[in-house]
């Protein structure tokens, strides 16, 4: 089983800040599953770079507003 | 659950009731022979025709209730779970056959090389779905 990336995110607190978007528009948005938005929200799946930009893109904020390094 | 997990789940059903149905068509040819018996061509077909069918009708069953995820190709964590499943079963089947030629090593039963790399296949294919579904269910 793969362990748990050290890295945090506040997609799920954006996606709020955002009019309450949805898992799924977000996922729409960036091009990848809801489950997958769910995972990264998680914290048990580190998204691409590709990915990691579209989504603070999408929020109007910076890469790192939206991930950090854990520790 | 997205559908390419759904399909990894229709897959290992109809792989493990197929195969299962092949094994009885096996073990009663053995039994009416008094030994193992020997692998047969319409055997194989049977299994693969049921194999098809079964995939073929629960992916359609899938797919009606949720035609836009059918049509979904996979994402980047999609990749990466098929591309590491993949991995796994390749490795179980790398076993497999290793086994099976040791065995065959031993006992010189063409026969029985055949049917341990077959199992060797089946078991890497199922592998390769289960292990798909576990990380799908339980990281990345």
């Amino acid at each position: 089983m793969a362990r748990r990336p050290p890295i945090t995110n506040r997609v799920r607190e954006l996606r709020e800040q955002h009019g309450n978007m949805t898992q799924a528009q977000l996922a729409d948005a960036i091009g990848v599953t809801r489950q997958t938005v769910i995972a990264i929200e998680q914290g048990r799946y580190s998204p691409s770079l590709e990915s990691a930009f579209r989504i603070a893109r999408i929020f109007n904020v910076g890469i790192e507003d939206v991930f950090g390094w854990k520790g | 659950m997205s559908f390419h997990e759904k399909s990894a789940w229709i897959m290992s059903v109809a792989l493990a009731m197929a195969s299962v149905f092949y094994l009885r068509l096996v073990a009663a040819a053995s039994a009416g022979l008094g030994e193992l018996a020997p692998p047969i061509l319409p055997a194989i077909i049977k299994f693969t025709v049921a194999m098809v069918i079964l995939a073929i009708v629960g992916h359609v069953i899938v797919a009606i209730f949720a035609p836009k995820e059918a049509d979904a190709p996979l994402d980047e964590r999609e990749q990466q779970i098929m591309t590491r499943a993949g991995n796994i079963a390749g490795y179980v089947l790398g076993a497999g056959v290793i086994t099976s030629l040791g065995i065959y090593l031993f006992t010189y039963d063409g026969h029985l090389l055949f049917y341990g790399v077959f199992a060797g296949l089946i078991v890497s294919q199922l592998a390769e779905y289960l292990v798909q579904i576990l990380l799908y269910r339980t990281s990345w």
